[in-house]
Parts: structure tokens; C-alpha cells; sequence
């Protein structure tokens, strides 16, 4: 068992910090966004399980030759007072502060993870709630032939604005649009829009980059948490825009982004600042629309995609049987 | 047939726009008349469980006003799509946010060529 925790930590370090800051720039990444996702996705996974399973494998090594029975003694030597059980297992005071390394990260992880999902879930409810007061469905002011805008809402302001309010189901979703965006938009650059925002909403989005907010907020000194966060914002993106690219001509989602960019008409004035460091700005989004890279070649993208699965499934194949 | 979002739409421009403090009754004079009071009544609790609607007390009947205009709560919105409000990104996906202005600019440019 100290072999694989020391594998555990070695892949925790290798998953922290050297492959992240390769990875967030990869090419590959605009030419096969799904992969790159897939990818980050289970760095994350596997850098998560093999951060807190690290110290808990160390600290549970001398209590038994199996996880589960380490596990077991561990509980039962947690009931009972039995100081020389602990010396005849040889457990040194290290074993006994790895454990509580590895339950604390992982219950700070968990715990993060929890509050950062109650927090967005609230603060989704409650943005739902003035939506549903301060705008109007596009539906009714339009004819029934634009079924597919029936969950679209315009708020009343002059800024072109687009975003989606994910809810728990795709029925609870919405898209919002600014009447500023519907005055300058053509009828084809507005369904561009919509089926971008539809798009982050169809492949649930907010769930890839859920788990990516939380560790970003538990570790924000740890790199991955870092480019983890813009990269998977920015794949979500790429993505989108590909799903726009499905129903609408490559002209019409560029104009639509190039309105909706617009730097006039910003209701408040620090609204550039963020977006600005916030690290979505790599232009290689942009770049991937006005000059189209050849997609991953089938032999490439199914390389990429095993090996996200391997890296994922090694150390909780390694854990399991251990 | 009205849903009960719809009412609530209405019940809050009502009291947006007309500033005053009313009662069910009178909401439900100026709104509807075929409207049932107790449906008014559940509309406004509602809106109040929501924080949108206050409730005075003091008065008999109970008067009701809007917590906050139309333009504050907007406001409110609107920092959430386009201000520093922790969470932004985690709470909606944004077409905009992957582009800056400068970005845009450029690509209006090149677009118009």
C-alpha cells in the first residue's frame, strides 16, 4: 500500500501542476473541444481522488494488507482505547496525522463542492424569479411559428445581452435576451444566438463547470484549479458555438458576437474589468471561427478520450483492489 | 386563462407603476374584476415569500407595495449578468463572456471589410 500512495501522490503533483499548464493552452483543444472537456474532466476526478487518496492509502498501510480491512480495524480500533494495539500494528504518529490529512482534504473538497452548488442554486432561483416578473416570453409577442423560442424572455434594456439560467430540467431553463440585442440583431443572427445559449443549455453546461467552481474556491492557490476553471469556461464556449454552427451560417455567429461584444452602452462601468483578466479572453475562440482548424482527426480524438478514461480509471482500479 | 407567473407579472406592474400602496381589493379592481380576491391573496403572498411585495400590518384590510422599483430590480439582475457578483459565471453561461470589447471591435472591423 505505501507503493501506491506513493503513486497516488506522485499522479496528485503530476495532475496539479505541470499538466494543467500544458494542457490549458494544447492546441488540440479548438480543433476538438469535447475531448479537451473530457480530458479536464477527469484530471479533475483523478487529481481530486488521488489528492486525498494519497495520505488516507499512507495512514491506513499499517493497519492492514487491504483497504478494507485497514478500514475495518481502523473503525474498530476507533471504539475501543486499545493504545497497544496501535504500537503492536507498528503505526507511527505519521500514519495517524496522513489519515487526518486525507479526511480533512477530502471533507474540504466535499464540503466546498456543497456550498458552492447551494450557492448557485439560490442565487439561480433567485434570478429565475425576477426574470419570470421583469421580462416577457418572446413567444407571445411573436407568431406561434417560432415554437422553438417558447422558454426565450426579453428584458427591457439597451444593452445587447445574451445569457441561459440553467434549471434543474431542460423545461426550467431559460434564455434571456435585451431588447437591445433584438433591435440590432437580424432575424438570422438571432437565431445564432439562441441556438448558442440553447446549446450550453442542451449539453448542460453548468455541470461541467460546476465542480471546476467549487475546487477553484477550495484551492485557488493550486494551478489546476486556475486553468481548470478558464479552460473549461472557454471549452463551454467552443462548444456552444459549434452547436450554433449546426443550425446557423458561420457569418451570422460572428456578427451576433461581434454586437454582442459591443464596448458601447455598458450599464456599468467595471463591467470590462472582469472580463477583461478573467481569462476567457484567449482569443482562441475567436480565432477558431474566422479561420476553421481541421477537426481531430477519429484516431486522434478516440486516443485522447481513452487515455481521459485511463487516467481516471488506473488509480480508482489501484485504490479498489489495493 | 391566466397562470399564476402571469398574475404575478401583472400584480407587480400594478404596484410598480402605480406606486401606491393597495389592498387585495383594490389590485383586484384595477387588474380584473372577475378575478376572486382569494386568488389575489395568494398571488401576493407569494410575491411576498419572494421578497418582492411588502406586507403592511398595521392596516386593516392588509396594504401591499412593491419592495423595490422596477429600475432597482433590474439593476439587480443586471449586475448578476454584467457585474463583479461572485458565482457569475456559475450561475448563467454568458454569449458575451467569451468576448472582450477589443475582441469585438476587431472582429466588427474585419466582419465589415
Amino acid at each position: 500500500m505505501e507503493f501506491l500512495a506513493l503513486f497516488l501522490a506522485a499522479l496528485a503533483f503530476l495532475l496539479a501542476v505541470p499538466v494543467p499548464r500544458l494542457l490549458h493552452q494544447a492546441s488540440f483543444r479548438v480543433r476538438s473541444p469535447w475531448t479537451a472537456m473530457l480530458l479536464w474532466q477527469s484530471i479533475a476526478l483523478a487529481g481530486g481522488l488521488s489528492l486525498v487518496g494519497a495520505p488516507m492509502i499512507y495512514g491506513l498501510a499499517p493497519f492492514g494488507d487491504s483497504l478494507l480491512e485497514a478500514v475495518v480495524t481502523v473503525l474498530r480500533l476507533l471504539t475501543q482505547e486499545d493504545f497497544a494495539a496501535l504500537e503492536d500494528l507498528d503505526v507511527h504518529p505519521t500514519h495517524i496525522f496522513a489519515l487526518c490529512l486525507g479526511v480533512l482534504i477530502g471533507g474540504h473538497l466535499l464540503l466546498t463542492l456543497a456550498r458552492t452548488y447551494i450557492r448557485v442554486l439560490n442565487a439561480r432561483r433567485r434570478h429565475r424569479q425576477l426574470v419570470g416578473l421583469l421580462s416577457t416570453p418572446l413567444a407571445q409577442e411573436q407568431d406561434p411559428e417560432t415554437a422553438h423560442l417558447v422558454d426565450t424572455h426579453i428584458i427591457e434594456h439597451d444593452a445587447p445581452l445574451a445569457y441561459c439560467l440553467p434549471g434543474r430540467t431542460n423545461a426550467s431553463s431559460v434564455t434571456v435576451l435585451s431588447r437591445g440585442l433584438l433591435v440590432q440583431l437580424s432575424e438570422a443572427e438571432l437565431a445564432a444566438v439562441v441556438a448558442h445559449e440553447k446549446t450550453h443549455l442542451a449539453q448542460r453546461h453548468h455541470l461541467l463547470t460546476m465542480a471546476f467552481e467549487a475546487w477553484y474556491r477550495a484551492l485557488p492557490w493550486l494551478p489546476t484549479t486556475r486553468y481548470g476553471r478558464e479552460a473549461v469556461l472557454e471549452l463551454t464556449e467552443m462548444l456552444a458555438d459549434d452547436g450554433a454552427l449546426a443550425e446557423s451560417s458561420r457569418e451570422d455567429l460572428l456578427r451576433s458576437i461581434a454586437t454582442t461584444g459591443s464596448g458601447e452602452d455598458q450599464p456599468s462601468p467595471d463591467a470590462a474589468a472582469p472580463q477583461a483578466q478573467g481569462g476567457l479572453i484567449t482569443g482562441a475562440r475567436l480565432q477558431r471561427l474566422l479561420l476553421p482548424p481541421a477537426p481531430l482527426t477519429r484516431t486522434a480524438s478516440l486516443g485522447i478520450a481513452s487515455s481521459a478514461l485511463a487516467l481516471l480509471a488506473i488509480p480508482t482500479g489501484l485504490i479498489l483492489i489495493s | 386563462m391566466a397562470s399564476l407567473g402571469d398574475l404575478e407579472r401583472s400584480v407587480m406592474s400594478l404596484l410598480w407603476d402605480g406606486g401606491q400602496r393597495l389592498s387585495a381589493n383594490e389590485v383586484r379592481d384595477q387588474l380584473d374584476e372577475s378575478l376572486a380576491v382569494t386568488t389575489v391573496l395568494t398571488v401576493l403572498s407569494r410575491l411576498e415569500k419572494k421578497g418582492m411585495v411588502h406586507r403592511e400590518r398595521s392596516t386593516r384590510p392588509h396594504r401591499y407595495a412593491a419592495t423595490a422599483s422596477r429600475e432597482e430590480h433590474t439593476v439587480e439582475m443586471l449586475n448578476e449578468v454584467l457585474g463583479t457578483v461572485p458565482d457569475r459565471e456559475a450561475v448563467l453561461a454568458r454569449f458575451i463572456g467569451g468576448v472582450s470589447d477589443s475582441e469585438a471591435t476587431a472582429l466588427r472591423k474585419i466582419l465589415s471589410k
